[in-house]
């Protein structure tokens, strides 16, 4: 490979784990939206639904700042397995964020969505 | 559920490891972070029940080490704080523990705290010159070799034997304006800074 090829390379793929980033609290809330879940519980979710994988660490902490935020709220509950979990859930903030959010999203995914539509045409 | 003394002895190294790092947050929270990674750990480490060494290993290499999870609770602590409160206090509260942690969060700090000082030392001149009159703002003086050196002065004791008051009255728009204005850029400084460290630690696997 040439030397102009990898640095492209590496741009490129700098670019998408940017990406993924500034969508992570997004797919977060998201996960969410149908009920209460356990931090492993959304990591999964994120990692079938989408493949928004991210180091396992990270979520933990991004919690504890929805949670912050007034964005998700938490209880520990009982399980089979022998040991508490911690459950997330979105409060009406949280809900009302999601919505707006995803409006966003809708909006800016369509307009880029026109933007590359004639990369789909000639080849 | 079944756990060998070993794999039981990693998880507890690794918590403690943990605990000590977020030393100085509130122990309640601390308590809850260190009690949902335990949890994680074992649903991780035990499938099907069994909770083993390897899985332990395995479980714990994917959260990443320790302190690299502390320090994302404590700059992720800091921005929803800050974005809740913009009190210098909370920021100033957070950006000590960042700083026990790592050398990015010590430079913030002692930016932050130099920017903070400054931006308190000017407000006070401004405010306490009506009763300082002669005495508070900002005072330049040329010692022997020549070089100017500019002081704060709050106007507490005799007038300096040397030097003059540069601003004036000017000292209470000026001071005010350029005090408050210093406090919320070192706030939004600390800010930009820990968004942006958090950003370089939110790195995807795949």
């Amino acid at each position: 490979m040439k030397a102009h090829e990898a640095s492209e390379q590496i741009t490129g793929d700098k670019w998408e784990v940017q990406l993924r980033k500034g969508c992570l609290e997004l797919a977060i809330l998201a996960a969410l939206w149908d009920g209460k879940l356990y931090g492993l519980e959304i990591l999964r979710r994120m990692e079938s639904d989408s493949d928004l994988i991210v180091t396992e660490g990270t979520i933990y902490p991004l919690l504890s700042r929805l949670k912050a935020l007034g964005l998700v709220r938490s209880e520990w509950v009982e399980s089979d397995a022998g040991h508490p979990r911690k459950y997330y859930a979105l409060t009406p903030a949280g809900r009302h964020r999601l919505r707006e959010m995803a409006g966003m999203w809708a909006r800016f995914s369509s307009s880029m969505s026109k933007l590359l539509a004639p990369l789909g045409k000639g080849k | 559920m079944s756990m060998g003394s070993d794999a039981q002895q990693k998880i507890e190294s690794y918590l403690g490891r943990l605990r000590a790092q977020l030393r100085g947050a509130d122990d309640e929270e601390v308590r809850e972070i260190v009690e949902e990674l335990r949890s994680h750990i074992m649903d991780k480490a035990a499938p099907s029940g069994e909770v083993s060494s390897a899985g332990v290993d395995a479980s714990l290499a994917a959260l990443g080490s320790p302190e690299d999870l502390a320090r994302q609770y404590i700059t992720d602590n800091l921005l929803a704080r800050a974005e809740v409160s913009r009190s210098p206090v909370r920021i100033l509260e957070s950006l000590f523990r960042w700083a026990s942690l790592s050398v990015a969060g010590f430079f913030v700090l002692v930016v932050a705290i130099v920017g903070y000082v400054l931006g308190v030392v000017l407000i006070l001149c401004a405010v306490l010159k009506p009763f300082h009159p002669h005495t508070a703002g900002l005072w330049v003086s040329r010692d022997s070799t020549g070089d100017l050196s500019f002081f704060l002065r709050l106007g507490f004791g005799s007038a300096p034997m040397v030097g003059r008051d540069v601003l004036g009255w000017w000292i209470i728009p000026v001071g005010l304006v350029v005090g408050f204005g210093l406090v919320m850029l070192t706030t939004r400084f600390a800010l930009w800074c820990a968004r942006l460290y958090r950003r370089s630690r939110v790195l995807p696997r795949g």
